[in-house]
């Protein structure tokens, strides 16, 4: 059976715009045949796993995510094809017992690809999707376009937001000057008012000259001129610097494949695309020549110019159903109360649906009481409806009135005085 | 009446000027702070060192290693670094940075340059905690014990910051089996209170789910931000630190003096990763964890220089 990897779609003049879906292809590029695997352009809400990239092996129909599981998953099951097929690359794949020179380099990529996820990850994040400048202009287009129509409404604001909580620890989140102008303008007209109100007291100034007078003091300085990415180019620089001086030091023609193509995947989103505030790059080009000459060469060498890659259409997700049920999936993750209830509900049944996929089917107790609740609160609902509407609509039907019977009690203290006094005359 | 277009409706009303010049000479005056009580000097610090951490009391008396990796890697590097200090027991709340380990300097200190006797010394958080050691550590026997690794072993420790710490999050605070060690160790010693215990294991669980899902999205089962257990793929978790257990251990087996990366003797490195692997044996004994631990450890040299480190180290003197 063919493979079929689901990966986040082309961008940026590369196969995808994610580094784990670009080093998943590029690992598959290199190890399997051309017939061996099928790329498929998806999305997270699209797989059960939830997370891109995933490989689905039909003959074992599991779901693996994330590209260490699928690296793992390649070299446990090999297709059966590129056994015998006299591809080069297949050797590297079907080496049982690892021999004692194989134990080092595969510690060292283990270790590779635990730095690039700790590290490299979080760098890219900055330069990717937390600098506004490059996410409006680089990032969510590229989105856009790989994502059927109601998608990036939900989808690239929820990638966006995790790539950011990634970044967090980096403490830049000044880059971000969407969320930061929200702030900035609440505090711009909070103190421009306390200074208006210290310089002219009882006068006002009229709103146009107000404005006038922000935009001057605003543009005074040179650090009103620059953009958030200069003024922190410095402490950028040491980040970059402490991923990226680590990085230059290795020999990637020598690691084995899969740290390889996962470095390959970080700095080639790292170098290659083409961004309105390219700090990164500029660092990359002004002082690891090394690692570009490696992103590129490794570029021509695993995805030629005219080598084409094995795209197919996906299934009955990519249906306007289907995309209907992601888009209203994707809404109800951000509405405030139900989200999260909602998330850990249907987190759990991904969950249980891939466990089962994996191994002994476990029992699925939520799936049972989900309907069973909707059905009780529907009959309720209708329930209700059916009295309500078995009211009559004032009130009763018949509407009787009795003639109160007038004595003197019913005329209060009054009457009781009355009757009182009759009763003494008595 | 014109005015700024973007100040709040409620604050288009002026403040009279006389009021406004009234409120202008506030505050009158401002004191100094109260110096702390003269018996919290006594009770929190002493001639030696303190360190803070989380411990038990019993424990802490002893100077038995800490339940938290943090606390422990500290603690072995300041044993290392041949430092007499006590620890005490203390909670996040205790701490002038918000987190575990810090180091309160001995009432009298030996520094000349310090001030006179009752004003409190400074505390000193975890990263200055070398240089402080290296600072009183007067004889030339001090260990070579420099923070800043070379690219390898920054390489080799970020299997220990990302892996094997998932794992610990993960085997402590998620899974439910450990429900009853998470009380005993964090829970109960902060507060008395069923509902105070019961809100707190809420908050570490889901703070813990987000570190995973924060430290690597190839972990997470949900497209939002994880909150929950459910959200963290377990299998994932585990697998990432078996492997990196295998991959530390056979870089063990390259060195020749039982030391990391042929060093004379343990380093920061072997620290991190002892404060880690120690607590794994320690309390999770035939749990998922302990089952990655042999895995990994199975193949090489590391069980057997766990075994001999305590004695190493004399952390349990």
């Amino acid at each position: 059976m063919v493979l079929q990897l689901h990966v986040w779609g082309p961008a940026f003049g590369l196969p995808s715009l994610d580094a784990e879906c670009l080093a998943a292809i590029a690992l598959l590029a290199q190890t399997l045949g051309r017939a061996d695997y099928q790329l498929i352009q998806s999305s997270p809400s699209a797989v059960p796993t939830q997370h891109l990239p995933t490989l689905h092996n039909p003959s074992t129909s599991t779901w693996t995510s994330g590209y260490r599981a699928i690296a793992s998953h390649i070299q446990t099951h090999p297709p059966p094809t590129s056994r015998d097929s006299s591809s080069s690359f297949s050797s590297s794949t079907s080496t049982p017992p690892p021999r004692k020179a194989d134990a080092a380099a595969a510690a060292d990529s283990t270790a590779y690809t635990a730095f690039l996820t700790a590290h490299a990850a979080p760098l890219l994040s900055l330069s990717l999707y937390v600098s506004s400048a490059n996410y409006a202009a680089a990032t969510r287009p590229a989105y856009s376009a790989v994502l059927p129509l109601p998608l990036p409404w939900t989808e690239p604001p929820a990638v966006r937001a995790a790539m950011a909580r990634r970044a967090e620890h980096l403490g830049m989140s000044s880059l971000d000057t969407d969320a930061a102008s929200a702030s900035t303008a609440e505090e711009d007209g909070g103190s421009k008012r306390s200074a208006m109100v210290g310089m002219e007291g009882w006068v006002d100034v009229p709103g146009a000259a107000a404005v006038r007078i922000r935009r001057s003091s605003k543009m005074a300085g040179v650090a009103g001129s620059l953009s958030p990415e200069q003024k922190r180019r410095i402490r950028l620089e040491g980040l970059a610097g402490e991923v990226l001086d680590v990085l230059g030091e290795v020999a990637w023609e020598g690691q084995e494949v899969g740290a390889r193509c996962l470095a390959w995947g970080y700095l080639a989103l790292m170098l290659l695309p083409d961004v309105p505030r390219p700090w990164l790059r500029e660092i990359m080009e002004g002082r690891y020549s090394g690692l570009c000459e490696f992103v590129r060469e490794f570029k021509a060498e695993v995805f030629p110019a005219g080598g084409e890659l094995p795209w197919v259409e996906g299934g009955e997700t990519q249906s306007a159903i289907g995309v209907g049920a992601r888009f209203a999936r994707g809404v109800l993750a951000e509405v405030p109360v139900i989200a999260e209830q909602w998330t850990r509900w249907w987190a759990g049944r991904n969950r249980r649906q891939v466990m089962a996929s994996k191994g002994p089917r476990t029992q699925g107790g939520g799936d049972v009481l989900l309907p069973l609740g909707a059905g009780l609160g529907l009959t309720a609902v209708g329930a209700g409806v059916f009295f309500y509407r078995g009211l009559p609509p004032f009130g009763e039907a018949v509407q009787v009135w009795r003639k109160p019977v007038v004595t003197l009690s019913s005329f209060g203290a009054a009457g009781a005085m009355f009757s009182g006094a009759f009763y003494g005359l008595d | 009446m014109a005015s700024t277009p973007t100040a709040p409706s409620w604050r288009r009303m002026q403040v009279p000027r006389p009021l406004q010049q009234l409120f202008d000479r506030f505050p009158l005056r401002t004191y100094a702070a109260n110096d702390l009580p003269e018996r919290s000097h006594h009770l929190t610090s002493s001639d030696l060192p303190t360190l803070y951490v989380f411990s038990t009391e019993p424990d802490a008396r002893l100077g038995l290693p800490s339940f938290n990796p943090a606390c422990l890697k500290w603690q072995t590097l300041l044993r290392l670094a041949g430092l007499e200090f006590r620890i005490l027991p203390s909670t996040n709340h205790a701490s002038p940075t918000g987190s575990l380990p810090f180091l309160l300097p001995p009432r009298t200190s030996t520094n000349t340059t310090t001030t006179t006797t009752t004003a409190p010394p400074l505390p000193i958080p975890a990263s200055n905690l070398l240089t402080y050691a290296a600072r009183q550590h007067t004889s030339a026997a001090a260990p070579d014990l420099d923070p800043d690794l070379p690219a390898r072993s920054q390489v080799y420790l970020s299997l220990i910051t990302l892996s094997l710490r998932n794992a610990w999050l993960h085997a402590l605070y998620l899974d439910p089996s450990n429900t009853a060690l998470l009380q005993r160790l964090y829970i109960r010693p902060a507060s008395s209170s069923r509902g105070v215990q019961a809100t707190l294991l809420c908050q570490l669980r889901r703070a813990a789910a987000e570190q995973i899902a924060n430290t690597s999205s190839s972990m997470v089962l949900s497209t939002a931000a994880a909150s929950s257990a459910d959200a963290v793929d377990e299998e994932a978790v585990y697998a990432a630190a078996r492997d990196a257990l295998g991959a530390l251990a056979s870089l063990l087996g390259e060195s020749e003096t039982g030391w990391f990366f042929g060093a004379e003797g343990p380093g920061v490195f072997d620290a991190s990763l002892f404060s880690y692997t120690h607590l794994m044996m320690e309390f999770m004994d035939g749990g998922a964890l302990s089952a990655a631990a042999e895995g990994g450890m199975g193949t090489g040299g590391l069980g057997r220089m766990l075994a001999n480190w305590l004695d190493d180290v004399d952390l349990t003197a």
